[in-house]
């Protein structure tokens, strides 16, 4: 009788053993993930990993979170050894593109690249080496010279366009966002501009469980996604249109008189008052010689008199502020003005947004706008979404109008409720190694003292500034913000030496009910300094020399396409360098592929995420394969070359475009503390031992620590970073909710009114009638004329493109990049599943194969973003497709909380609703 | 009926397809442990999750037939060929980044099949839009208790262990004849073309052996999978079935007795015509999930929906609690061991 205790069956078991466990992260930005894996090895070779499972809830009632991982992370190992691995140094032996190598000596890269930066620098100074800020931190390291160079790093926000403008405008910050076990406890949750299915596979289960606990989920979406099949209700939506159907919505609660009044009057800029002869806000300066210009008003009803809005707190004390009315007010010249609460106009705004309007707006029946409204107005709401609307043209409007939705309802600031869609914090004990007196954590101790008193001086001329405004105030004025180097928004580099002057001026990609030229709006911004010179104008003389790409794949990802780069950018580039452990589509077309060791082969953390609130260690599994090196000793190796070879021409110090004087002497040890911290394990234990001092773990916490346990819970948000922006402490003993310094402790927000402001009167947004949140219809971006319009979004099998070659994954769809199409329409074009098609836009044309669906709104066509270009026909992808355009208003400045800090308020590209057409094409 | 050896107990797999996300974290973590740079196991996903409405993998395998009649009498179904099983595909990788060949070389499939791959038509689903329908169904074998492989088997390989009801090939007397896979009518076995041997899930049972859940259970990120004995009144997977009836096996109508069982799918409420919601009607039509999970489902919907609905109203509900799974472990049954714990003294 045939049975297991034999050899076929032994060799089955002899596959799962295993010589070493040891723990395993992947340091990239999947959303982001930071999943505790455990990763095993054999014979020198990893073999496998598989999900940690160490999680314990810290709230009793929310179930864990066990086994976080997705499917990326369940073969990474498979990438360590795969045909698109990079192990050697790399020198291009062809043309740029053409793919043909020679595997040179570490030695011999690193002096090429050294000699192009100082040429560079030389030159043109250091702002004509640029290095885009990518999302794989794991990356950063290689990098190291961006610290002491001042060379520029492009905004992440910009460069990979996920920013929310509209929280920023409504909020003052980046994105608050829960803990996603608080998705657990929304009583509804409107997953909206997102695809949790696709690109929170790690999470997605808080979702399911939320409902099986007895909320309700509603997707809102043009396309029956995938999210969609686990909802209870699925809205449909015309492409573009969530404005108008937010702010029906809107509508309707107020018309039934279902917003929560106190929370409006406290939390929000809805009572106060605005002059109706000028449509601006009442300000302290017009009504007293001696009041201060930000000092905003309400009308006490209790009393019937003008009366300031407290500076430094929300809470009504003796004042009911009217929402509505018509009031008359003396101002200092005597004069006598009306004014009316913003309320009062939003009112009147919305007159517009009928459900019957809106409905036909959105192609919505007005029966469900009306449901849906009671429902948000009436039960704890999340609106859980991504970073989808960010990346529309009109995703400011959007977004306010959702977060006018949530300030009527008083859905934030208390558990399941609120926005969500992707925060981190910063690592303070790595950004701040080179910069604290020495080794050790007595000197990082030193460091946070002084820091705390640099931020003193911050406030110190207003008492009523919040921790916040403080720290938003430092990294203002911070010349380099997590040792992320100079951070600059990419717009002006982009207009000037990208070649994207003449695209944003073509009137057909833009905004039709833009009042002026795009360069008129560029030209005023930089007049008025808005953005500072270091950004704004130096690029107008400035070429880019060397291009320094470390974990990211710039020619996949620009919006305005590889050919716009190819095009302008890369003739004018001397050296473009890419860092990376695989070939990517811009390592393709650089100078040197310089190898990284892989995520097992190096000491990473997963990225510092809000939403999971855990440091986790990926450890050293094996060493790295090949010559590969871990990205830091690439980042010393490089700095140490510069130095060596500017000895060697005899240059030891240079200007930058402001004229700073910077040392080419004692680079490396600077970055080190003298030597002290050059080894990576060393560095890597010192960094943790700091976030403990710096208060961002547990007192005493090493990588010791880290060993055993494979993870620690934040303590606290640290100095850099999207931490501050949530607006909450970390408690120890409960999950996240952002925002409670603001709704439970009335601590204002860091907005120019100091509350939730919905009314912006900013002369660029009154000239656009943009004042308030308002519905614009999607812009002809990819030619009028054409008939379907594109979306994209994260698809299920990669992050960004890591991953999409893994064969494996490959495997687990088409295995090459499709576009989803309807399938009335693909009848209509006579287009059938799998065949080869054309799409055009005005910007540029790709071949794809064909995917049909009835899931596909009909005039929809999805690309999921991620594919390597390399992966079509030609090497063009849907990014080609997107002219890349921004919207003027991102460039509006000197108002409030409308100034830029790096990760912040900043114009960012829109690829949304692309205006394209899609043909068969016969082989 | 077969005279199968039946086991003395049963070990079952739950998967729940309203928490089921389509990741295929559960098919990559089977691959790489058992079909990863093995011979002739490119094709192979023994674990392997399709949309349904769909032709999954094999494609069209529901027609192919296998399994048994009503009256026991056991059917040889069609062989399906590599070309539906589809996939098996390697890339040319060498060729787009070092063969010097520019935009005239992209990355495309140098081997495995040129029309299907095993999740090819994902998220194609059914319907028309608006009310477009689909969800996500994990196949895997189904370690079934009336085993038709087993009784195909020509060569006496195939066997049901007697501890826990695996369905097992000793691959060392299997001589490759397929009629295992002619028989089985949720065509899950792969042919091992190199090593002359048919294959199909083993259960992890190296990994049962030493107290530990199989990866597709203990990966599953949509915490949407569970495992342990049927008879286990300990186990979710013994109350999800037997108890609470909300677990249902797939194609009964194939007589094998499967022991893997569904959670059937709820959908959101369909639009009328004027676009408003239907919430008493059903987006997936009826007759879809009978012909999968027969006539029962319609009572498992309902055990569901009122459960759910106790919830909405503020009250327990222990389904719904066993379904949100508070503790990740309670899904693993009595097979809670963590592997990392395990130390092999290997020579
Ligand atoms: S890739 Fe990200 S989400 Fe997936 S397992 Fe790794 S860390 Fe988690
Ligand atoms: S891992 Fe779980 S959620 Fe993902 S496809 Fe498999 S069964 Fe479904
Ligand atoms: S699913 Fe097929 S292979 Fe598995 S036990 Fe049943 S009949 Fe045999």
């Amino acid at each position: 009788m045939a049975q297991t205790d034999s050899n076929w069956a032994d060799r089955y078991r002899e596959k799962w053993t295993w010589d070493s466990v040891t723990w395993g992260t992947h340091s990239v930005d999947c959303y982001p993930g930071g999943c505790p894996f455990r990763v095993y090895t054999k014979n020198g070779r990893i073999v496998r990993e598989e999900q940690a499972s160490i999680h314990t809830p810290i709230e009793a009632g929310i179930p864990d979170r066990n086994p976080m991982g997705c499917q990326k992370g369940a073969c990474w190992s498979h990438c360590h050894y795969s045909q698109d691995r990079i192990t050697t140094p790399l020198k291009r032996a062809g043309e740029r593109g053409e793919g043909k190598w020679q595997e040179v000596s570490w030695d011999e890269a690193l002096t090429d690249i050294a000699d192009a930066m100082l040429d560079a620098i030389e030159e043109q100074g250091p702002e004509s080496i640029i290095t885009p800020l990518t999302p794989e931190v794991g990356a950063q390291p290689a990098r190291l010279f961006n610290r002491v160079l001042g060379t520029p790093t492009s905004d992440g926000n910009a460069e990979f366009q996920d920013f929310s403008p509209g929280w920023h405008l409504t909020w003052g910050v980046f994105n608050p966002t829960s803990s996603m076990d608080d998705w657990f406890l929304a009583d509804l949750t409107l997953i909206w501009h997102a695809n949790p299915v696709y690109t929170n596979i790690h999470w997605y289960h808080y979702l399911a469980e939320s409902r099986y606990n007895g909320g309700e989920i509603v997707t809102i979406a043009p396309d029956y996604s995938a999210s969609a099949t686990h909802a209870d209700y699925h809205q449909p939506i015309r492409i573009g249109t969530d404005a108008a159907l937010a702010l029906s919505m809107c509508k309707v609660i107020i018309d039934s008189g279902l917003y929560q009044k106190q929370f409006v009057q406290e939390q929000t800029d809805l009572p106060l008052l605005v002059r109706k002869d000028n449509g601006r806000f009442l300000r302290g300066n017009e009504v007293y010689d001696w009041d201060r210009e930000d000092q905003f008003f309400w009308w006490n009803t209790l009393n019937g008199s003008l009366t300031s809005a407290p500076r430094n707190t929300l809470a009504l004390l003796d004042v009911d502020p009217a929402l509505e009315g018509t009031f008359k007010v003396t101002l200092s010249d005597l004069s006598e003005i009306e004014v009316e609460p913003v309320f009062q106009l939003l009112k009147r705004h919305l007159e517009d947004y009928t459900p019957e309007r809106a409905g036909e707006i959105c192609e919505i029946a007005p029966d469900n706008i009306r449901k849906l409204a009671r429902k948000v107005a009436t039960r704890k709401t999340k609106i859980f979404i991504g970073w989808n609307s960010g990346k529309y043209y009109h995703g400011d409007l959007m977004e306010r109008a959702m977060a006018l939705l949530l300030g009527l309802t008083g859905n934030w600031g208390k558990k399941g409720t609120g926005t969500r869609s992707w925060a981190i914090m910063g690592m303070d004990g790595d950004a701040f190694m080179a910069r604290k007196p020495g080794p050790g954590q007595e000197a990082a101790q030193k460091h946070i003292a002084s820091m705390i008193a640099m931020r003193k001086l911050v406030s110190v001329n207003d008492p009523t500034m919040t921790p916040e405004m403080v720290q938003n105030r430092a990294a203002e004025v911070a010349s380099e913000l997590g040792g992320m180097g100079n951070m600059i928004p990419p717009a002006f580099l982009w207009y000037y030496q990208f070649g994207y002057k003449e695209r944003w001026n073509d009137p057909e990609n833009n905004d039709p009910t833009m009042k002026r030229s795009f360069d008129e709006y560029v030209n005023e911004a930089i007049e008025k300094g808005w953005f500072g010179d270091r950004a704004s104008k130096v690029f107008q003389h400035v070429e880019p020399r060397v291009f320094f790409e470390s974990g990211g794949n710039v020619l996949r990802r620009q919006r305005g396409g590889q050919k716009q780069l190819l095009k302008h950018l890369w003739p004018k580039l001397k050296m473009i360098v890419s860092v990376d452990y695989r070939m990517t589509t811009t390592g393709l077309h650089s100078d040197y592929v310089l190898p990284a060791a892989q995520h097992y082969e190096k000491l990473v953390h997963s990225m510092m995420s809000v939403h999971h609130l855990r440091f986790v260690l990926g450890d050293k599994a094996t060493e790295p394969l090949g010559d590969s090196l871990p990205d830091v000793e690439i980042g010393f190796r490089l700095v140490e070359k510069i130095e060596e070879r500017a000895a060697k021409r005899g240059l030891t110090e240079f200007k930058d475009c402001e004229g700073n004087v910077r040392s080419l002497v004692g680079l490396s040890d600077q970055l080190s503390q003298g030597g002290a911290l050059r080894e990576e394990e060393v560095r890597f234990d010192e960094a943790i031992r700091d976030n403990a001092v710096y208060g961002l773990l547990p007192k005493g916490t090493t990588l010791e620590t880290l060993r055993e346990k494979g993870a620690v819970r934040f303590t606290s948000w640290g100095s850099i970073g999207h931490g501050i922006s949530q607006g909450s402490s970390i408690r120890p003993d409960e999950i996240h909710t952002p925002m409670r310094w603001h709704v439970e402790d009335k601590v204002p927000y860091d907005t120019l009114v100091r509350r939730a402001q919905y009314y912006i009167d900013h002369d660029w947004f009154i000239e656009a009638g943009e004042a308030l949140p308002t519905h614009k219809e999607p812009t002809n971006q990819g030619g009028a004329q054409r008939r379907f319009l594109m979306t994209s979004g994260h698809n299920r099998w990669s992050i960004h493109s890591m991953n999409m070659t893994n064969n494996i994954l490959l495997n687990t769809h088409r295995g090459e990049p499709f576009v989803f199409i309807n399938d009335d329409d693909a009848v209509g074009l006579g287009i059938e599943n799998g065949d080869k098609v054309r799409m055009t836009s005005n910007a540029g044309t790709m071949l794809i194969q064909a995917k049909i669906s009835p899931s596909v709104r009909p005039g929809q066509l999805i690309v999921y973003n991620g594919f390597e270009p390399y992966m079509h026909e030609e090497h063009y992808s849907q990014a080609d497709l997107e002219p890349g355009h921004v919207k003027h208003l991102g460039l509006a400045g000197g108002y409030g909380h409308l100034t830029y800090r790096a990760f912040s308020w900043q114009p960012i590209p829109a690829d949304r609703a692309v205006r394209c057409d899609i043909e068969k094409v016969m082989d | 009926m077969p005279d199968n050896k039946k086991s003395k107990r049963q070990l079952a797999w739950v998967y729940d397809l309203n928490k089921c996300i389509g990741c295929q974290t559960c098919s990559v973590a089977c691959k790489m442990l058992w079909n990863n740079e093995e011979e002739g196991a490119d094709h192979q996903w023994w674990m392997t999750v399709n949309t349904k409405p769909g032709a999954g993998t094999p494609r069209g395998w529901e027609s192919m037939g296998g399994g048994y009649d009503a009256k026991g009498k056991l059917h040889f179904g069609r062989l399906p060929t590599p070309e539906e099983f589809g996939g098996g595909w390697d890339f040319n990788y060498d060729d787009v980044l070092r063969g010097g060949k520019g935009r005239s070389a992209h990355l495309k499939k140098i081997s495995g099949s040129k029309t299907w791959g095993m999740n090819w038509d994902e998220d194609e689903g059914g319907g028309e839009f608006p009310n477009a329908y689909f969800f996500y169904l994990p196949r895997m074998c189904n370690h079934c208790t009336d085993a038709a492989c087993v009784e195909a088997c020509p060569s006496g390989a195939m066997f049901k262990r007697e501890s826990d009801g695996l369905v097992l090939r000793d691959e060392d007397a299997c001589t490759g004849s397929q009629q295992c896979a002619s028989a089985c009518p949720y065509k899950k076995i792969y042919f091992n073309e190199a090593r002359g041997v048919s294959q199909h899930c083993i259960g992890c049972f190296p990994r049962l052996e030493q107290g530990v859940a199989p990866v597709c259970v203990r990966q599953c990120p949509g915490r949407a999978a569970f495992v342990g004995f049927l008879d286990d009144e300990n186990s979710a997977v013994h109350r999800l079935v037997a108890k609470h009836r909300v677990a249902l096996p797939l194609h009964p109508e194939f007589n094998t007795t499967p022991n893997v069982f569904y959670v059937p799918p709820l959908a959101p409420a369909p639009l009328r015509e004027d676009g408003s919601w239907d919430e008493n009607a059903s987006r997936i039509p009826p007759n879809i999930l009978e012909d999968l999970f027969g006539t029962e489902v319609h009572g498992a919907l309902e055990v569901l929906r009122s459960e759910l609905d106790k919830k909405r109203r503020g009250k327990e509900s222990k389904v719904m609690d066993e379904l949100i799974l508070y503790q990740w472990k309670d899904c693993l049954g009595h097979l809670t061991r963590d592997p990392a714990e395990i130390v092999w003294k290997r020579s």
